[in-house]
């Protein structure tokens, strides 16, 4: 898994390195950036794309309640503002709001959620992961015992596309012997035990 | 950290656990309170050299003992790595497979599950074996050979029909994807397969295999890095005697 950058953006001095410090419990993820000066932060955003912005509404550049959209419209960010104000989350609109009198536990569970998050669909975009349809078809005739230019002849396809296929599922799988693929197959249903040689 | 004759038995083990086997296969044994290095080697009629060559070649993967290799007997590496195969075939494989089979009387949720690994690694230890038989039937005495003609200068009828019918060369070549289908095994094991209700017993089959690998990668090690650059040596020096 890919660690998750951070960027914080804060004028005080004392809670941007405060905040970094509690962060460095956070799993898998890295504060990359602390950001002081307002007129840094659109710059900065856009050059090291953070997974998440932790920032003071006064370092955000003009006023605008659906911050998220309008600063960040192109990146995957997740927005979490820190500030002393109460109520914050009603005046604008963010993935998670901590508090100065907030508890480091409880600042590590708004962060880690947020990540879990992140995961989740960083998961369900990975579909591609899984083998195709045509690779499973692919795997079926490995598993059956068939070498790449059967295959290719059966498929009516060049052995060079055997072969990258080959490549794909194995990178997809972690599975490299002939053997292993075919226990994989079984396992899947894609063959049975009685058909493998 | 380089292992060195004057540090204590005791601290070495305690530096890499790996080497427990290791040192067993020499013949020593636990128990040798504050002796060195030396001092145990002496007791038990180990040649020093070669003892500090192999453990160092055991524990640190980038360690490269080129001067010494001229010091170290052939023989004396084949015996140890026919010790370790023996290790292998006699003990670590029939442990594994043991418990692979006790995981059949467990209550599972796909018993043909069970019978898929029981296979491969069937497929898995009969591919090994016939590995380590081409080293003991073809590498091991052509080695010998070679050392024999070094050591005379001369070719008898015997060791010249050997030294010509194979050249370390090819053992390089042929020396690599045994390890691929214990790679996969643990894959499989890990990633697609729901282990039993009663886990411990699946668990410890993972950790085994993780644990043969690793003793495994530090065996061909030896072979690599140890046997295989001396035998190209002598070989060199062969060719200049035809």
């Amino acid at each position: 898994m890919a660690r998750s950058t951070i960027l914080i953006a804060e004028n005080s001095c004392i809670i941007r390195k405060g905040l970094r410090s509690i962060l460095q419990n956070l799993e898998n993820s890295e504060v990359i950036q602390l950001i002081d000066d307002k007129e840094d932060v659109c710059k900065i955003v856009t050059k090291s794309k953070p997974d998440i912005l932790i920032i003071n509404p006064n370092m955000l550049p003009g006023d605008c309640l659906d911050v998220k959209k309008e600063l960040f419209a192109t990146n995957k960010l997740s927005l979490v503002l820190i500030s002393d104000k109460k109520n914050i989350e009603k005046e604008l609109k963010a993935d998670a709001y901590i508090n100065y009198s907030d508890g480091q536990n409880a600042i590590l569970d708004k962060l880690q959620e947020i990540l879990n998050k992140k995961n989740k669909s960083v998961h369900a975009d990975k579909s591609s992961e899984t083998i195709s349809s045509r690779e499973k078809n692919i795997l079926k005739h490995i598993a059956l015992g068939l070498t790449n230019k059967e295959i290719a002849d059966q498929l009516f396809i060049s052995i060079h596309t055997v072969v990258t296929h080959r490549k794909n599922i194995t990178q997809k799988l972690g599975i490299k012997s002939v053997s292993g693929l075919t226990v994989y197959a079984i396992l899947h249903n894609l063959i049975s035990m009685d058909e493998v040689k | 950290m380089r292992i060195k004759k004057d540090m204590k038995l005791a601290d070495v083990i305690q530096l890499n656990y790996m080497l427990i086997p290791v040192i067993h296969r020499f013949g020593i044994n636990l128990g040798f309170g504050d002796k060195t290095v030396a001092e145990v080697c002496k007791d038990n009629e180990v040649d020093l050299n070669f003892f500090l060559q192999l453990v160092n070649a055991y524990h640190d993967k980038d360690y490269f003992p080129k001067e010494e290799l001229q010091t170290i007997p052939v023989k004396n590496i084949v015996n140890y790595l026919k010790m370790t195969h023996a290790s292998y075939l006699n003990d670590k494989l029939s442990e594994i497979d043991d418990k692979i089979i006790s995981l059949q009387s467990e209550d599972m949720e796909d018993q043909r599950y069970i019978l898929l690994i029981k296979n491969f690694f069937d497929g898995y230890k009969s591919e090994l074996t016939e590995h380590i038989l081409h080293e003991e039937n073809v590498v091991f005495p052509y080695v010998l050979a070679v050392e024999e003609i070094i050591k005379t200068q001369s070719f008898t009828a015997s060791n010249r029909a050997i030294f010509e019918s194979f050249s370390i060369e090819k053992y390089e070549e042929e020396h690599n994807d045994v390890e691929e289908k214990l790679m996969d095994l643990k894959t499989i094991m890990i990633k697609y397969l729901t282990p039993p209700a009663n886990s411990t017993l699946y668990h410890t089959i993972i950790q085994d295999l993780f644990k043969l690998e690793e003793d495994l990668n530090y065996h061909s090690r030896i072979e690599d890095k140890v046997l295989t650059p001396k035998v190209i040596l002598m070989e060199k020096s062969i060719s200049n005697l035809l």
